[in-house]
């Protein structure tokens, strides 16, 4: 017999008022909940606009679909035909972006090889058609327009492709790490007075007792996961950015889940050890899928897969069915991923618009914005679907709607002109590195990261010159940074620091660097060495599942060694 | 001189067989020299580096965990290679070693230039610091616990050494001067510091050809050690250079080059092997011991259909594992023949490693052997290579001498092990 009072999600009632005092709440205008690109972008438009924000977020920033993305702000070209205004969207907010951070973004070209068949001559006219129609576009985010190859060009570009072509044709796309522009954000909003609280989980959000005309509406509260601490926060609006979680907060606030249906797109990529390829190149999957590798920052990557998700959204893995279907889908264009290391996977759920019937693939990544006022809660938004390319202009947005609706704020929305911490002013690294004493390799990848901020990094090498050290040798990363992103940029555990740093993610899998990343985060946070110790165990282990599912013949040795290093240095987690 | 302490007094007898080892890690070198002592003609075939190499110097007999437990007891054979090598301690309490992730943790035995720290419990200990990737003094001296401190001291001589890697900085010490040098600034750092150190910790530098730790201390006049650092470090370089001397004491023949395969000549054993310049040679011998280690040594190797046949699906279910080089034996673990893979590709990661499932498929296949490592007749196998052994460096060691010693003195018509008959060997 199951007890109705048991449930997962509490049953969708009206938002409850709150009964406990409110003398210890902090008071703020907006409410976020989520810390994804949505959240983040949000909350910066609104600090921006002068309004007091608050963000919450359950596990760390970008978190979610945010850092586990492709890692481009693509122009959208495959809904081209479908939803023109899509990629139009798509196209000019990815120039906003390299406007306002213009150190975090990289160009990728990619490769659409044709192969030769009875159709091959036809589809090859189709793509380059298609193609030229988006070329239109390409201007709006400073892209070259496409250029149609034949074969011998093609193989001269990429010479491991393989199979019979026609030709192909290249397009323009640009690459950014997504984690990074999620902190970017959410730093940008606390230096304008917003509040950001990671790893903290909102329990309920109720209405205020005394509601005031103008006066806070909502009562939020949140509990740190890790200290237990409890925020309470009285807020005039609250908007519900949680992505994938969306129905999850809803239910929390007593809102119809129903309301902010999302359809939970799972997509995992596969991370091998170097950039393999000279170009992006695109394939397709057994299933006729347009799947790609890419050369993305020091690694490549394989991406990716569009499935329905319906397990535990704080714990997503890629699978090793998922990862064959992969490497399977791109060695056929390009075999030399299949020799390639495979140093790890990461999955993440895309909240896409809920449409019934459709496959996955067809549905469109457009946004929507759900106003709560029917359910009962007047300023209660939820944000739904969205991509990292569009973001800005979904949180512009939403900042209009919260600015101009619930504050009669006229203030005009900055965020496509104002520059995202560190992306004001081009800094050389090289310059940089000798002025510090640090290796240029490493001051490069810190400009890549902070832009301009990394002169604030290295100037910490001046006070403490230990922090000159390289705490990981693969990426690599200065122990400056990892100080510096613990400090200043929310981290608080191992697993925080790689996602800002990407410490950790390279060859040897954390093997070198994780025990002493979780000394400095113990040591700047005032834990013991026990708890650093034990985070970086949490973390290799975590980053050891990840990287199991895509475990070939090479790597198996490198994980044997890494497993028995781990086991003799730290003991067996 | 094997069998520890009397060994002159009794030699063994020798037999007039010749016995080849492949590999030449902890195993081998244990199954070598145990072989040396009782048979006619020893030869090594060195394929080059492995899992001994890459080890920190932590000797170990069962995998140590943060759970304690009852000091294993170890075979004479272990000890008698240990002695013969002369180059690690093995107090009979255990000693406790301090590794640069910052943990204090338990060895049955470790490599003389690793510093104990048994004897100093209760004492202050000093951590030398030095700007050497990875050793921050303070950090290191909060994670290990009560009773450390940072030292300041000048131990870093020239620019590069604030990068070079633990090895060729180790190398440096070998030369009397730089040790002298070395002791005088530690000397010095002790007599400025208020307070008394019982010992010093400094990072993996104690020298390659052999451990400088007692030397250095005997001139600092305090115990002098390293911690463990990082796979790749001094200590299997020191390994190296003990072996070198061990086996050339006992006459062993080395062949440098990598086996390629192992094959039977009536009636004993042929290996094929390419020698380091390239060169195809054979070694013929009565009995074979394979030391040629576990995944990470490359004896064992991983390879699921996938990554063999490409794009084509594989002519027949096919083990995703194989011996390098590829020999006639059985693998398995759990002391049983591997079941067939169920899947098209091989086998699905998720269920064969850790941290997915415990006492994984990954850390305990290995090729099937009885408990003197007899694989095949006149075929033994040691070390890592071994199913389900615990791949600790002891193990290594006592599974090594116990294959040596019988490859030396048993015959090849042998009785065959039963589950040779149960299952066909992976490759012939």
């Amino acid at each position: 017999m199951s007890d109705p009072a048991v449930s997962v999600l509490p049953p969708p009632t009206a938002m409850p008022v709150a009964r406990e005092p409110l003398a210890d709440a902090t008071e703020v205008d907006v409410a976020v909940v989520g810390g994804g690109i949505n959240g983040t972008g949000v909350a910066r438009d609104l600090a921006l606009r002068g309004l007091r924000v608050a963000l919450f977020e359950r596990n760390d920033l970008a978190f979610g679909a945010s850092g586990n993305s492709s890692g481009m702000i693509h122009g959208g070209v495959r809904y081209l035909s479908r939803a023109p205004h899509v990629t139009e969207t798509s196209c000019r907010d990815s120039g906003y972006i390299q406007r306002i951070a213009p150190h975090l973004l990289f160009r990728i070209p990619f490769l659409m090889p044709v192969r030769s068949g009875p159709k091959g001559r036809v589809a090859l006219e189709l793509i380059d058609a298609y193609f030229r129609a988006y070329d239109d576009y390409q201007p709006l985010k400073r892209g070259e327009p496409h250029c149609r190859l034949d074969p011998s060009e093609l193989a001269e570009l990429e010479p491991g492709l393989v199979g019979a072509v026609v030709g192909g044709i290249t397009f323009d796309e640009w690459g950014v790490d997504g984690a990074r522009l999620c902190v970017l954000n959410a730093i940008d909003a606390i230096e304008h007075g917003g509040r950001v609280y990671v790893h903290t989980t909102v329990d309920a959000v109720e209405h205020a007792p005394a509601r005031a005309a103008a006066g806070p509406r909502y009562v939020v509260t949140a509990s740190d996961r890790f200290t237990l601490e409890r925020v309470r926060v009285r807020a005039r609006v609250v908007v519900n950015a949680t992505g994938a979680w969306s129905p999850v907060t809803a239910a929390l606030g007593g809102l119809p889940q129903a309301r902010v249906r999302v359809r939970p797109g799972k997509g995992i990529h596969v991370v091998l050890d170097r950039r393999v390829s000279n170009y992006g190149i695109l394939s397709e999957a057994i299933d006729g899928r347009q799947i790609f590798v890419y050369p993305w920052q020091n690694v490549s990557l394989l991406g990716t897969t569009d499935d329905d998700y319906y397990g535990d959204l704080d714990d997503v893995q890629a699978t090793s069915e998922e990862v064959r279907y992969l490497v399977q889908g791109v060695a056929r264009v390009f075999p030399a991923v299949r020799e390639a290391r495979a140093i790890g996977t990461y999955a993440g759920v895309r909240p896409t618009l809920y449409a019934y019937g459709t496959n996955e693939d067809a549905l469109s990544r457009e946004h929507e914005i759900v106003d709560h006022t029917a359910d009962g809660a007047p300023g209660v938004y939820s944000m739904i679907g969205g991509k990292l390319a569009s973001y800005r202009l979904f949180a512009q947005e939403m900042a209009d709607r919260v600015a101009r609706g619930d504050f009669e704020s006229q203030a005009p929305c900055t965020t496509h002109v104002r520059a995202l911490p560190g992306g004001d002013r081009a800094v050389d690294a090289v310059r940089l590195a000798e002025r510090h004493g640090v290796t240029p390799v490493a001051a490069r990848r810190l400009v890549y990261r902070h832009g301009s901020r990394a002169e604030r990094v290295l100037e910490r090498i001046e006070r403490r010159p230990g922090e000159r050290d390289v705490t990981c040798p693969c990426e690599p990363v200065l122990e400056a940074e990892v100080r510096h992103v613990v400090a200043d940029e929310l981290a608080r555990t191992v697993d925080d620091v790689s996602r800002r740093t990407r410490l950790g993610l390279g060859a040897c899998g954390g093997m070198r660097c994780a025990a002493r990343c979780g000394q400095i985060v113990a040591e700047e946070r005032g834990l013991s060495p026990r708890e650093g110790g034990l985070m970086a165990g949490e973390f290799l282990v975590r980053q050891a599942r990840s990287r199991l599912v895509a475990l070939g013949p090479v790597q198996a040795r490198q994980e044997a060694l890494a497993l028995a290093h781990l086991r003799s240095s730290m003991g067996q987690p | 001189m094997i069998d520890g302490t009397r060994a002159h007094a009794h030699p063994p007898r020798r037999s007039e067989r010749v016995v080849i080892v492949v590999g030449a890690g902890a195993a081998g070198t244990a199954a070598a020299l145990a072989a040396a002592a009782r048979a006619r003609r020893v030869v090594m075939v060195d394929g080059g580096t492995g899992a001994t190499t890459l080890s920190t110097g932590a000797l170990d007999l069962a995998p140590w965990s943060r759970a304690s437990r009852p000091p294993a007891a170890l075979t004479a054979g272990a000890r008698g290679v240990l002695a013969a090598m002369d180059a690690h301690a093995l107090p009979e309490a255990g000693a406790r070693l301090l590794t640069t992730a910052g943990i204090e943790r338990p060895a049955r035995g470790h490599d003389a230039a690793l510093l104990d720290v048994t004897p100093f419990a209760g004492r202050l200990l000093g951590v030398v610091r030095c700007r050497r990737p990875g050793w921050d003094a303070a950090a290191l001296a909060r994670s290990w616990g009560e009773g450390y401190e940072p030292l300041d001291a000048t131990i870093l001589r020239h620019v590069d050494e604030t990068v070079l890697p633990d090895a060729d900085f180790a190398a440096r010490h070998d030369d009397p001067q730089r040790l002298g040098w070395l002791a005088e600034r530690l000397r010095e750092a002790l007599a400025r510091s208020e307070r008394r150190f019982a010992a010093l910790v400094l990072p993996p530098c104690l020298g390659v050809e052999r451990a400088r730790g007692r030397t250095l201390s005997e001139l600092v006049g305090a115990s002098c050690g390293e911690a463990m650092g990082l796979p790749g470090g001094p200590s299997g370089l020191r390994f190296e250079r003990a072996r070198d001397r061990a086996l050339s004491a006992a006459a062993v023949e080395r062949v440098r080059g990598r086996a390629t395969r192992v094959g039977s000549a009536e009636p004993g054993w042929r290996i094929a092997v390419e020698s380091a310049a390239g060169e195809p040679l054979t070694v013929d011998g009565d009995a074979v011991v394979l030391a040629t280690g576990g995944l990470i040594g490359g004896g064992l190797e991983y390879a699921p259909a996938e990554a063999v046949f490409a794009s084509a699906l594989p002519p027949a279910p096919r083990l995703p594992f194989g011996t390098s080089p590829p020999a006639p034996v059985a693998i398995g673990a759990h002391g049983r023949p591997i079941d067939l893979p169920s899947t098209l590709f091989g086998p699905a990661p998720e269920s064969i490693a850790w941290p997915f499932v415990d006492a994984a498929l990954l850390d305990r296949v290995g090729v099937l052997a009885g408990d003197d490592g007899r694989a095949a007749p006149g075929l033994f196998v040691a070390g890592d290579l071994r199913a389900d052994g615990p791949r600790t460096w002891l193990d290594a060691l006592a599974t090594g001498a116990a294959a040596g010693s019988t490859a030396a003195e048993s015959a090849v018509s042998d009785p065959t092990p039963s589950w040779l008959g149960a299952a066909s060997p992976s490759r012939p």
